[in-house]
């Protein structure tokens, strides 16, 4: 019986709080200031607060149409999967800043679980057997690859920086970003989950000009629902693993919580200026920025981490 | 006189095999009888020896001079531990080749070398005399060369290659063992302890470090494995290759590690060098092949890049993640080469172009694949993602920045290989039917099922529940107290998972998406077009990072064998021979100059001496 109280407990911290239901309804307000703040830019007046709701619930009530040929159980299966992994990833990434809750080598953890969300569109998408789907989740695939190196190089940067720690708590305890290494990580790490979110210029899976929506093109009613609510969870999920492992974390008393949100909303309209301000570019030229570009400034950044902490020079 | 237990796993397969080797070839069921019989009889005598263990067994057979031969199987906590799995994968593969090996006409050769492939692998995980090692560690090489040329026609070639490639390493091994005597004068591998170090003990140490890198097939001398996997059958690929090769290979490397060796930090950095290497090397060629079995060969080698990363970070939690992956890659990829055997009885074919749509017809088989290559590719929570990450940890608990580089280049691996397995997924599974695959209805025969369903559902309940084997099989085996790494709390993370898929159910149900669910063709930009021309070639999917400046010229030059030491040495000795051939020309006043000139060097030093 001892392991009840605990269960129960992280069943709600995944559920409810900052899981599920609590990262989804962040997750729609920050899509609410991606609409708003891509409103404004194009100069419109942009939805209300409560749009993205709506837009969810009445796509729950929508027909859903299966694609004939392709494997249907996975087709369906494959949202509820990136929604779990999402809503384990939110809540592995929140615990830790909120309560300390952190155990040893969470960080890859949480890398490997925000993967996730990518596979599951992946296999929902090859599932449809459309060929349109099959040359998104392609694309899909190569930009995971694309980006994940970059990623990983400016993770290990965060490492160093806060002296070995491999736990969310260890990392966000030192502001990554004061220092050179630090912020040429946080660049490009930003660069990255713009990718992760499949925002423009990295809109390459979905691509609605080219190939109709790519790996939803087959995607409706609730299934497509749980992909945006996925997204929208992204939308918050990832702003936040980027406050923690670069910004210094979160801090929820008396000013630290409105620093701590303005940090997040920061990240999220940082993303939102960016996409809306480029074009999209080709998977080949995504490929090659991420390879050829990024991967080498994130390596010159880990060179310079490693050399400040060999030389004791905090802001290298 | 009772033959003491620790004999028997290893005389019985071997017994068994000679046997079916002189069974007449029409008497075809005693040959399956006994392989099953012998198997089944290999895993309880392994069970017992784990849960019992026995008493060390040591029989003098000769003596000459100082050398002397002695039987000793001594059942180490590690080597029983080995020696059970390698009968589980035994005794599943008999299980399997029951029908897979039905038809084909070499049934016999096929399990006399099974069994004795058994025999010989259980000699080395008992064995406490280095040349008795030595002569069982034989054994399955010569094993493996027979048992792969019961494939296709083509598969000769892949034979003679591992063949050459293995016994080479043997050779090492062998060398390194004379090495290795020569300085502490005595076989017992259970009484050296050593540091690798000094002209005589580095070399034997790198000697057999490189006998087992290559067993298990690690870079460079991998390429046996890609080139075994053309035309072996698969039961074979998954027996030997997949599961007990990396056994034995690991197991060898670990017992240097950690018993015969105390190697130094340099020896640790060389193979985590090596096993860097090998995993993003080996996985960026699995990513462009285009045949299943070759596809999943590539793995094969890639992952043991995760096992020689974590021993070679010499610390506790890399060294037991290092062996825990090495159990894990056992099972998922003789899952993953087990249904590649299905695929090829039903398609006919593994070439992936013409596969696909396979997941209709066969949704046990897909389900296992998928399972399997999603633990490959370290996807939370099953197996293979524990053992990862216990290597991550093991990476950076070692120190110093390039371990970092090699986490990243592990880490990264990872996302490649889940890469390959999208597009295997696809090719076979999910991508539209092929001519070929809309005529397949039906699973395979059952036999050939149950043991990728079994191993899939290991793949799971080792991920979950990853306590019970590092507690019970890991930990105890090279005696490292728990509590030396991370806790991740997989159980909980998959109630989670489950919760939160039922959450999702309610979420559709909410939706009544049932009663509106409706099937229609899928949607190409409005066109009707018909289901065989929407076919999308899963093997062009990474063509775009084939493509790349920097990786095209690595391809070429894999492709050209430049990274292959089988074809480089045999161009060497290609080159060799070419000038000894120019030699002998076959007109007589060469040979009578030759012979002068011989006989006046001779003449030469002795008048010098």
């Amino acid at each position: 019986m001892a392991g009840v109280m605990p269960m129960a407990w992280s069943v709600f911290f995944v559920l409810l709080f900052p899981g599920l239901l609590f990262t989804a309804a962040a997750g729609l307000a920050a899509t609410w200031v991606d609409r708003k703040v891509t409103a404004r830019l194009q100069w419109r007046v942009g939805p209300p607060l409560a749009q993205p709701l709506w837009d969810i619930l009445k796509l729950m009530g929508k027909e859903v149409i299966l694609p004939r040929g392709g494997n249907h159980g996975l087709f369906l299966a494959a949202p509820l999967f990136g929604l779990a992994a999402a809503a384990i990833a939110s809540a592995i990434v929140w615990l830790p800043l909120l309560q300390g809750a952190s155990f040893v080598g969470d960080v890859i953890v949480a890398v490997y679980l925000l993967v996730l969300p990518s596979l599951a569109l992946m296999l929902g998408a090859l599932a449809s057997g459309n060929p349109l789907a099959a040359t998104g989740a392609s694309r899909e695939m190569k930009l995971v690859l694309s980006y994940e190196l970059p990623f990983l190089l400016c993770l290990v940067v965060a490492i160093v920086r806060s002296g070995f720690s491999i736990s969310l708590t260890g990392i966000a305890a030192v502001p990554v970003v004061g220092s050179i290494s630090g912020a040429l990580a946080f660049l490009v790490s930003l660069l990255c989950i713009q990718a992760k979110l499949g925002f423009v210029p990295f809109d390459v899976a979905e691509a609605e000009t080219e190939i109709i929506a790519g790996v939803y093109v087959e995607y409706s009613g609730a299934p497509l629902a749980v992909f945006k609510l996925t997204q929208a969870m992204l939308l918050v999920t990832l702003p936040v693993f980027l406050s923690a492992v670069f910004l210094g974390g979160l801090h929820f008393a008396g000013w630290g919580i409105l620093w701590s949100i303005l940090k997040i909303v920061g990240i999220i309209v940082l993303v939102i200026v960016i996409k809306n301000t480029n074009p999209r570019v080709r998977i080949d030229q995504a490929v090659r920025f991420f390879w050829h570009g990024l991967a080498p400034l994130a390596a010159v950044a880990l060179a310079l981490a490693l050399v400040g902490r060999a030389t004791g020079i905090g802001w290298l | 006189m009772s033959i003491p237990l620790p004999v028997l796993p290893v005389a019985l397969p071997l017994a068994a095999g000679i046997l079916v080797l002189i069974v007449p070839r029409a008497l075809r069921w005693v040959h399956e009888t006994l392989a099953a019989l012998a198997t089944t009889a290999t895993l309880a005598l392994a069970v017992i020896l784990f849960l019992r263990g026995a008493p060390d067994v040591r029989l003098p057979l000769l003596e000459v001079g100082g050398f002397s031969l002695s039987l000793d199987l001594v059942p180490s906590a590690l080597g029983s531990l080995m020696l059970l799995f390698a009968a589980g994968f035994g005794f599943l593969v008999a299980l399997y080749s029951l029908p897979a090996m039905a038809s084909s006409g070499r049934r016999r050769q096929f399990y006399a070398f099974l069994l004795l492939a058994l025999g010989g692998s259980a000699g080395v995980f008992l064995a406490d005399h280095l040349v008795v090692f030595l002569i069982c560690w034989e054994i399955v090489t010569a094993s493996l060369y027979f048992l792969i040329s019961t494939g296709t026609p083509e598969s000769k070639a892949g034979a003679t290659k591992t063949f050459a490639m293995l016994g080479g390493a043997d050779g090492c091994l062998l060398l390194g063992i004379g090495l290795l005597w020569f300085s502490v004068r005595t076989f017992s591998i259970g009484a050296i302890r050593v540091p690798a170090e000094g002209w005589l003990l580095a070399p034997a140490f790198l000697l057999m470090a490189a006998a087992a890198v290559t067993k298990a097939g690690s870079l460079p001398f991998h390429t046996w494995i890609p080139a075994a996997s053309e035309g072996a059958p698969a039961a074979v690929m998954a027996f030997l290759p997949a599961s007990v090769d990396k056994l034995l290979g690991i197991f060898l490397l670990v017992r240097l590690c950690t018993g015969i060796f105390v190697p130094g930090p340099a020896m640790g950095m060389t193979l985590m060098v090596v096993g860097a290497v090998t995993i993003v090397a080996a996985v960026l060629m699995a990513m462009v092949q285009h045949d299943l079995m070759r596809l999943l060969s590539y793995h094969a080698v890639s992952q043991v890049g995760y096992m020689v990363l974590g021993i070679g970070t010499l610390s506790p939690v890399g060294i037991v993640g290092g062996l825990f992956h090495m159990l894990n890659h056992s099972i998922y990829k003789s899952c993953l080469f087990l249904c590649g055997g299905s695929v090829a009885r039903k398609a006919g074919t593994t070439d992936l172009d013409e596969l696909g749509g396979l997941a209709g017809a066969m949704p046990v088989t897909f389900g296992a694949f998928l399972v399997a290559a999603l633990a490959i590719s370290g996807v939370p929570p099953l197996n293979g993602f524990v053992s990862k990450w216990m290597v991550y940890q093991g990476a950076i608990v070692a120190g110093g920045w390039a371990p970092l580089v090699f986490l990243v280049a592990a880490m990264f691996g990872s996302a490649l290989t889940l890469a390959s397995f999208v597009k295997a997924l696809y090719a076979v599974f999910l991508g539209p039917p092929s001519l070929r695959t809309r005529a397949v209805a039906g699973e395979a025969n059952i036999l050939m099922v149950v043991p990728p369903v079994l191993l899939a559902l290991l793949c799971v309940l080792f991920g979950v529940w990853y306590r019970f084997p590092l507690d019970v099989f890991i930990l105890p085996a090279v005696g490292t107290p728990a509590g030396i790494f991370g806790v991740w709390d997989a159980s909980l993370a998959t109630v989670l998972i489950a919760v939160a898929l039922l959450a999702g159910a309610l979420v559709y149900l909410f939706g009544r998406m049932w009663r509106k669910a409706r099937v229609a063709d899928p949607f190409v930009g409005g066109e009707r077009v018909p289901a065989d021309r929407l076919r999308i070639s899963g093997t062009r999917f990474y063509d775009t990072i084939r493509d790349l400046p920097l990786l095209r010229p690595l391809y070429r030059w894999q492709e050209g064998g430049i990274f292959d030491p089988y074809v480089l040495l045999g161009k060497a000795g290609a080159g060799v021979t070419w000038v000894l051939r120019r030699i002998h020309n076959g007109i007589l006043p060469w040979y009578l100059a030759w012979s002068l000139l011989g006989i006046l060097v001779l003449i030469a030093l002795f008048a010098l001496w």
